[in-house]
Parts: C-alpha cells; sequence; structure tokens
C-alpha cells in the first residue's frame, strides 16, 4: 500500500530557512502504528529519496499527534538564488508513492 | 489608567483564568468578522495578532516592504484597535509590517497614528524596535558572541556591512517591560510569536510553560483544529493548563489536532527554543472538554542560563527579471534541459559582446523540474511545459536586457529534429519580460549570545 493512500496529512514546510521539515499525520492509531514500524520510513530510504546522506536525515516518532516528523537540511537557503520553492511547501512528492 | 495597567490590578485583586484573542496569524490577511466578533463577545482580556514571519523569504525584510497590500493592513489594525480600545484591554502586535525592521516597524506605526487621527482614537503606545546597531554586532562578532547553526557560515564583517537590514527576535523581556509601563497598545519590530502571548500570562505569574505552550499554539488562529484556518481562536489559561477553543464554530480543536500542530514549521515536536528558554513539551497532555475544546497541560519551562538572539538579516543581490513562456512541442519538450544553457550561451556572447559576465540567468521548467528540489530520473515527458528564465544582474537595465535578448534566441533557436520552426514556445502575454526589482537572500542567520538580551530591545512610549 502507498503511503498516500494511508496518511491523512502528508505536507513539508520549512523549519527555519536552512531545513526542510516533512510531517506526514494519520487518521487512527493503527494506521500511525502500521507506518511508523515499517523501515520504508527510515532515514535509510529517505535519504536516498530525498538525495540526502542519511546521517543527515532525522526522523520523529510523534504518537500523541499520529504523526512522524522528518527533518532535512535545504540543499539551498530559501530564496537564495536558484531556489524552487520559498516556504517549502512543495516539497512532499516524494513521499506520496512509498510502499508501505 | 491605560489598558495593560487596568488588567494587572484587576488580577491583583481578583486572581482568575485568563482569556487571551489570537486575532490573526498574519495581520493584513484580513480578520474573518464574524469569529473575530465572536471572540469579542467572550470579553479577553488581551488581543495579540502576530504580523511576521522570516518565511516570506528575505526580500521583505532586504527591500523594507511589507508583504500585505497597505490598505488590507489598514483595515485589520483598525479592527483589532477598535476592539481593544472598545474592552479597554492590550492590544499586542508582533513582527510588525511581515519582517520586523525599521521600515516595517514605522510603515505599521503610520498606520495605527493615523487610525487614531481619523477615527478619534487615543491610545498609549509602546513601540520596541528590533533593528540591531552594526557597530554592536561587529564588536560581538570580533568578541565571538556570534554563533552559526543549522550550516549557517560564519557571520563576517562584510556581512554586518553588507545587510540591508538586520533585525533581532525579541523575546518575552520587552513585552513585559512594556506592559509594566502602563500601555494601551504594544507593537514590537521583529519578535518571537510566542512573546506576544506569553508575556501577560507571565507577569501576573501564570506558569511560564503553560504560557509559551498556549502562545505557541494561538499565535496561528485556528490552524491547531480540524479543519485549520485563519479565525480567531480563544485560550483560557489557569495554573494547571489552558483550554482552546477556535470563535468559528465549524472548527474543531481536538487532542489529536492540538497536538499535531507542535510539528508545525517545527524541527522538534518536543522542545522549542525561546531567548529566554527551553519549551519542553514531552509531558504535554491533551484531553478533549468537549467535542470542540480541547485542554492542554503538562508543558515545562526551563530559564536559559545563557540568552542568545536569533539574528536575521538580508543583502542585495542585484536587480531581478524574469522570462515567462511555455511550449507544447514533444522534441522541444524532450530536449529543453540541453537546449535551455545553449540558448544562455547565445545571449552569453551577444550581450557580453564588450562587457563582463556580470549576470547569472537561470531556467526553471515547470512540469519537468520547476518545484522539486529532487527530481526522479526517467519520468515520462509532460505534454506542455512553463519556463520561466530569471536573471539577477547589477542592475534592472542590465538585467532586462539579458532576458529580452533570451526571449527572442529562444524563440528561434534551432535544433536538430526542429519541425515548429516559427517558434519555440508560447508567451501568454507580451511584454513577456518582467522586471522585478531588487533581488535579496539572507546573509544573516545567526545566533547572538547576549547576558542582557532586553538591552537590544529599549522600550519607547507613545502618547497617540
Amino acid at each position: 500500500m502507498r503511503l498516500s493512500d494511508i496518511a491523512q496529512v502528508i505536507r513539508s514546510k520549512n523549519a527555519g530557512p536552512r531545513r526542510l521539515t516533512l510531517d506526514i499525520m494519520f487518521a487512527s492509531d493503527a494506521d500511525y502504528q502500521r507506518v511508523a514500524q515499517s523501515p520504508a520510513l527510515g532515514a535509510e530510504n529517505i535519504g536516498r529519496l530525498y538525495r540526502v546522506p542519511a546521517d543527515q536525515v532525522t526522523i520523529i516518532p510523534y504518537p500523541v499527534g499520529r504523526a512522524i516528523k522528518i527533518v532535512m537540511a535545504r540543499a539551498i537557503m530559501a530564496g537564495d538564488p536558484g531556489d524552487l520553492d520559498v516556504y517549502g511547501a512543495q516539497q512532499h512528492a516524494p513521499l506520496l508513492g512509498i510502499e508501505i | 489608567m491605560s489598558a495593560s495597567g487596568r488588567i494587572i490590578a484587576d488580577f491583583k485583586a481578583n486572581r482568575r483564568p485568563i482569556r487571551l484573542l489570537g486575532a490573526s496569524g498574519q495581520l493584513g490577511y484580513g480578520i474573518p468578522a464574524k469569529s473575530f466578533s465572536a471572540g469579542l463577545d467572550r470579553r479577553p482580556d488581551l488581543i495579540g495578532c502576530d504580523m511576521g514571519s522570516i518565511d516570506i523569504g528575505p526580500t521583505y525584510l532586504g527591500k523594507g516592504e511589507m508583504a500585505t497590500s497597505p490598505e488590507a493592513t489598514r483595515r485589520d489594525l483598525r479592527r483589532v484597535l477598535h476592539a481593544a480600545r472598545d474592552l479597554d484591554v492590550p492590544l499586542v502586535i508582533g513582527s510588525a509590517g511581515s519582517a520586523g525592521a525599521m521600515p516595517h516597524l514605522d510603515a505599521t506605526l503610520a498606520l495605527l497614528r493615523d487610525i487614531g487621527r481619523a477615527d478619534g482614537r487615543h491610545f498609549r503606545m509602546a513601540v520596541m524596535r528590533a533593528d540591531i546597531a552594526r557597530p554592536y554586532l561587529h564588536d560581538a562578532v570580533r568578541s565571538g558572541r556570534v554563533v552559526s547553526f543549522d550550516g549557517m557560515p560564519a557571520l563576517t564583517d562584510d556581512d554586518i556591512t553588507a545587510a540591508a537590514h538586520i533585525v533581532g527576535q525579541m523575546g518575552m523581556g520587552p513585552f513585559r517591560q512594556a506592559l509594566a509601563a502602563d500601555v494601551d497598545v504594544i507593537v514590537a519590530g521583529r519578535a518571537c510569536d510566542t512573546a506576544i502571548f506569553a508575556s501577560l500570562p507571565a507577569v501576573l505569574g501564570f506558569p511560564v510553560g503553560l504560557a509559551m505552550h498556549m502562545a505557541k499554539i494561538i499565535e496561528c488562529g485556528s490552524l491547531c483544529c480540524i479543519p485549520g484556518g485563519r479565525d480567531p481562536i480563544l485560550a483560557t489559561l489557569d495554573d494547571t493548563g489552558f483550554v482552546l477553543e477556535s470563535m468559528n464554530p465549524e472548527r474543531r480543536a481536538t487532542p489529536t489536532s492540538v497536538a499535531a500542530h507542535s510539528l508545525y514549521e517545527q524541527s522538534d515536536p518536543f522542545t522549542v527554543q525561546e531567548p529566554d528558554g527551553e519549551l519542553d513539551l514531552t509531558r504535554a497532555h491533551y484531553e478533549a472538554v468537549d467535542d470542540r475544546r480541547t485542554r492542554v497541560s503538562g508543558a515545562a519551562w526551563r530559564d536559559s542560563t545563557s540568552p542568545t538572539i536569533k539574528l536575521e538579516g538580508a543583502c542585495k543581490i542585484g536587480e531581478r527579471a524574469v522570462l515567462l513562456c511555455g511550449s507544447a512541442d514533444p522534441r522541444f519538450i524532450a530536449q529543453c534541459k540541453d537546449l535551455l544553457p545553449k540558448v544562455a550561451d547565445v545571449v552569453r556572447d551577444l550581450v557580453c559582446e564588450d562587457q563582463p559576465l556580470d549576470y547569472t540567468l537561470r531556467f526553471r521548467v515547470y512540469g519537468i523540474d520547476g518545484v522539486r528540489m529532487v527530481v526522479p530520473d526517467n519520468e515520462p515527458s509532460p505534454g506542455e511545459v512553463f519556463i520561466m528564465g530569471e536573471c539577477i544582474a547589477p542592475t534592472r537595465e542590465r538585467a532586462a536586457e539579458v532576458v529580452r535578448s533570451c526571449k527572442q534566441f529562444l524563440l528561434h533557436y534551432g535544433y536538430p529534429s526542429r519541425l515548429s520552426t516559427a517558434g519555440n514556445v508560447a508567451f501568454p502575454f507580451t511584454p513577456p519580460e518582467v522586471s522585478l526589482g531588487a533581488a535579496y537572500r539572507f546573509n544573516v542567520y545567526h545566533l547572538l549570545q547576549v547576558t542582557d538580551p532586553d538591552t537590544l530591545f529599549p522600550v519607547e512610549i507613545e502618547d497617540v
């Protein structure tokens, strides 16, 4: 099953101009548990999708919000020449097709 | 007595839970009238509005311009000013004018004075500037009190000189001083959004952890609800927790939706770093009061022994002009990532015939790689693409020269297998070249270590 079929929210945004944060939120504890335990949401796999070394990807499970947070550095600081997404609000697409 | 003095005296005489109305997470984009009015019916003890953020990018800070339109900003300011004066409660505005530097703050103050004059409203106003003096910063760099974070290169004297504006994000200290100075309206330059709402509860002796957690949530209006939105939100804080309620009956603050808000634009949902300390949310507890109100407890606060102020500065990097066009030709689209640099070479040979290469020209191809920072290999070719050429050059004229030349040579560039020999691209309108004015980038995003941060943001009092 694809992540976009399970999650209620899959979003990205800046956390300050130099970091990107991705939030995945679920409608039920069961959905959250299923994904939180999957290696597909590990730093290794996320790093590969975003072409960032795995040790520079932080994955934070947040059960009270039925959510998983991913944090990584932006390759280009928000608003610098060559930036594509000043708010970082459209960088979630690589997550949509992750197979759980 | 002014509003803040009255509230402080009121709580001294009769301590009770405090009600705070988060009117807007981004003042100047409209405040929904119905839910704002519902919020006023609940007789809040403070009306707060956040007006800015670093998210909007470097250009507003650099240029000294607001992101919101003057008309809409004036309308919102008028609405919250009248409401606060009618209730005789403090109105607190943070990060004035989008980026909170001198021109942003001055433009906000001018609007407030003008509204006061036009509507016959008199009020006592506290103003806190957030600009950090350059000699002070040079000295701080020399004494090693400016540190980098998030991979930002070390701050240099040249950065300080080059920045058009440099602000520091003030914390609660200046707000607490302003509240103690017996005022009706507080307008701060760049400030932590939490300070807008947490400072009055802190002055009144409510637990700082709870006040900070509450502030972090209500500074975004009803964004913590399902469905999230920009309607005003009411928080009622006591000594053990706070209750959140959107002023739009269709928005529900549920334990999960409120807890999930701690993720928003934060790199860590459990700890929030503030100038004066650290908010610890590991023991935060969210409990439904009913189907649209949630009670929150458990947040802890640790005062910092070494306060830091986040600095933000933006420097001009040139003048920006763009070219807007699109293509529906499969052969052109299939090759365009190779063709566009060749067009750029043709342009360079033309415009640099008797001048140095003093500009940058880049293309974003929407449909292929205009949006995503990472693009998978072997994606199918789209049916059409939008191409934005962007030039940053030393002058407006030079940037225009580059994109205008680019337009002509992109239109007629010949390539192998070309069928559409009358033109490679479609223009949605002409002229398709647009001068966008000065371009900026953040060149200051650092932490300033300072023993007494409040001295950086003195409180000025003005009677309007």
